[in-house]
């Protein structure tokens, strides 16, 4: 049998599901015997393959113009999609700056705050522009599957991938659907 | 009220009239989903998590206000009902930040509970952006607008648990919010600060300053014991984790006060408590106290008492065992037992009332005593007993809080008008403490109709009282012991030394332990165990929350480990 085709990607996040991610340790072995990992933020390739995958995992919420193309880009070559982390599914801890215009939020954070002196606002074309407010991957493209957790514990994040090695689509409920870090 | 019989989900049960689906599904283990109805305080259908299909009744009702009515064939889990329960968290989900990730309450919520129980995965609707305001003008806790559910438990406790009516809605739709006094900031308003209102509150709206993020409920350890800040006695819950002290929430199930506390009970022995513990057992030597070993400081203190004509003080701080450990010790001495601080007056041949009876009477006279500041859970109860259409007098000749709340204010010399104001009330209720003078005491003897109750100034005045314990004179004594527990007594309290030896027995330093000849440690109250009897006469237990700190011993084992050297 043809080995699944996987592609993850980290949004907007603190790395924390990735690292949740690679906390399922010597399964990782398991994993790969029936998992192709084509591109992801940990190793040489970030996008998935032109020719598209099975499975795409996003981590993280959608907060700049960079993210917004990059969520594009997994649906379309991404046959399951899913949201992994609160962030990806809601947006989560990102979205703190929604209720201000973005302008103010970065004169906040860069100038501003208490213990900066001479703060300048970064500037470079190499530096995406922020959205106006951070969204969650599913107000810009559907999703399938959503997994919670800040981060999502490696094993619901394993039962996840089993579950689809296993041909079947998870059911997030029970012990397997948690919020934030209430693990 | 008679018997109905229902089906709920297929199954036969049997309910009482006048009860709600919510009620009878309850009492037969059925678990409907609520969120907004909360046993101590009344319905309202707010919320419309605890929606069940009644057949033959059109659309959805709340089970927590639809009354239960014989033959009645419930539904309470059928797609139907899942999927409209489902939407309506979604909603709540919608209208307010609901991010667990960021929330001190996540693990401890019945929204979030609610939310995995219908397999909310994702969220349907758009975000919130709008910011609300988030109040922390008062000491204890902060209101968080942007949690809040707008269940209004919170409004339904302040008005019909503790009667202070300092919380309502403000403002329309999307745009409630809970308010005080129409507008003030919490800490400027009427509150009270008695946590009842932090307590029901089923989300993060509410969160207690000092136990934030200190652990959620499967990581905290819970023990039921006895509030000593005053001699109610109600029953409290001490939730800790790794022995550290996080909070104190009421017991709703018991008595004496089922749940409601007071900011004494509840806050402020965990937040304000600034002296000083006395930590290891200390004895003069050259003129100096100094650390010592339990035995070393046993052994001075019993050579010091044998001297004879002891006097032991004693304050109402301490347990039922204790103050008897400290008796028969006296008696092995000859010597005498006597309370420190003020004592109640004698009130022969009263009826005695319990405190239950407070809010169900239809008079309440206060009288020598300022319940709203001495025992104020006993000022709620007579408020709330006020609320039902009780009529509340106030005998005093100086201030009282209680003034503002009566119906009728009399000064000592008008003492006698309570006579006719009894006579005419079915459930009279006096409530007297220390301060009352003896011709209002003649008065209040011969309310004969009238339940009473004695608010003791200490919280185990009443066992001091009922061992016999009472104020002593000490004219001359050559040994003195003093049991002080954790409370306050100056220097002034306490007898002249006049050169007598002094053993002291105290939890906080104070100056008016400069001068002692054995200082020895004792716990406080979350760390006591054992028995204090409350102002209705009645037995309650202290279990210890936390383990004493290294160095510190029960009194009742020291007293006796005392006796064994004499």
């Amino acid at each position: 049998m043809a080995k699944i085709k996987l592609a993850t990607t980290w949004l907007e996040a603190c790395a924390g599901c990735h690292m949740s991610f690679l906390d399922i340790d010597e399964r990782i072995v398991e994993l790969l015997n029936h998992v192709e990992l084509t591109s992801s933020p940990i190793t040489d390739l970030k996008h998935p393959p032109e020719s598209g995958v099975d499975v795409g995992i996003i981590t993280g919420g959608i907060g700049n113009v960079d993210e917004l193309e990059e969520v594009k880009m997994m649906r379309e070559r991404c046959k399951i999609l899913i949201a992994l982390g609160d962030c990806a599914v809601t947006g989560g801890v990102c979205t703190m700056r929604n209720p201000w215009d973005k302008e103010d939020v970065l004169r906040c954070g860069y100038v501003e705050t208490a213990s900066t002196v001479d703060g300048t606002r970064p500037g470079s074309e190499d530096l995406p522009e922020l959205t106006d407010t951070v969204k969650a991957i599913d107000q810009v493209v559907p999703v399938d599957l959503y997994l919670f957790g800040c981060p999502p514990n490696a094993d619901r994040i394993w039962y996840v991938l089993s579950e689809l090695i296993a041909g079947r689509m998870p059911k997030v409920e029970g012990e397997a659907l948690r919020y934030g870090m209430d693990e | 009220m008679s018997e109905i019989h229902l089906t709920i989900d297929g199954v036969e049960v049997v309910g009482q009239s006048g009860q709600t689906i919510l009620e009878v599904a309850q009492s037969a283990g059925v678990d409907i989903p609520t969120l907004c109805h909360h046993p101590m305080v009344s319905d309202l259908g707010g919320c419309r998590l605890c929606l069940v299909e009644v057949e033959k009744m059109r659309g959805f009702q709340t089970a927590c206000t639809c009354p239960a009515t014989d033959g009645m064939v419930v539904h309470t889990e059928t797609p139907k009902l899942f999927e409209t329960r489902s939407l309506v968290l979604q909603l709540l989900f919608y209208e307010r930040n609901h991010y667990c990730m960021y929330c001190p309450t996540s693990g401890d919520c019945e929204l979030q509970d609610l939310a995995y129980r219908h397999n909310l995965d994702h969220w349907l609707f758009e975000r919130p952006a709008e910011n609300k305001d988030v109040d922390a003008s008062r000491k204890y806790f902060v209101m968080d607008h942007n949690r809040c559910v707008l269940c209004r438990r919170c409004i339904r406790a302040c008005d019909e648990i503790v009667a202070n009516h300092t919380l309502q809605m403000a403002y329309r739709g999307s745009h409630s919010v809970i308010s005080a006094d129409l507008g003030l900031p919490f800490g400027d308003s009427s509150c009270v600060s008695c946590g009842t209102c932090l307590q029901v509150c089923p989300t993060g709206a509410l969160i207690d300053r000092r136990s934030v993020y200190g652990g959620h409920r499967e990581q905290v350890d819970r023990t039921v014991t006895t509030c000593m800040q005053c001699s109610v006695g109600c029953q409290i819950e001490v939730v800790s984790a790794h022995r550290r002290l996080l909070r104190v929430e009421g017991v709703w199930e018991a008595e004496p006060t089922h749940g409601l506390l007071c900011v004494d009970g509840r806050f402020a022995p965990l937040y304000d408590e600034q002296r000083e513990r006395v930590t290891g057992p200390r004895v003069r030597r050259d003129g100096k106290l100094v650390d010592a070993t339990w035995d070393e400081a046993l052994d001075v203190a019993a050579s010091g008492l044998k001297l004879g004509d002891v006097v032991a003080l004693a304050t109402g701080a301490n347990t039922n065992e204790a103050l008897g450990g400290l008796k028969s010790l006296m008696d092995r001495l000859s010597g005498k037992v006597g309370c420190l601080g003020a004592t109640l007056p004698c009130l022969d041949g009263v009826t005695a009332g319990a405190v239950t009876d407070v809010p169900e009477a239809d008079l309440v006279i206060v009288a020598g005593v300022d319940p709203l500041e001495t025992n104020r859970v006993l000022g709620y109860l007579a408020k709330r007993a006020k609320d039902h259409g009780a009529r509340i007098v106030v005998v005093c000749d100086g201030e009282n809080t209680m003034a503002k709340f009566a119906d009728v204010n009399l000064n000592s010399g008008q003492a006698s008008q309570t006579t006719e104001l009894v006579a005419q009330a079915e459930k009279p209720v006096v409530l007297y403490g220390a301060g009352l003078s003896s011709e209002v005491a003649a008065n209040l003897r011969g309310l004969s109709k009238a339940k009473f109750l004695g608010l003791e100034p200490g919280a185990n005045g009443r066992g001091m009282a009922e061992l016999g314990i009472a104020p002593v004179k000490l004219n001359g004594a050559k040994a003195q012991l003093w049991l002080l527990g954790e409370e306050e007594v100056r220097s002034t309290c306490l007898p002249a030394k006049h050169g007598a030896f002094t053993v002291a027995v105290a939890s906080y330093q104070s100056s008016a332990l400069d001068e002692v000849d054995v200082l020895l440690p004792a716990p406080i109250w979350a760390e006591r165990s054992g028995h204090i009897t409350n102002l209705e006469g009645k037995t309650m237990a202290l279990n210890g929350a936390v383990a004493m700190p290294k160095g510190v011993r029960d009194e009742t084992d020291v007293l006796a480990d005392l006796a064994s050297r004499l």
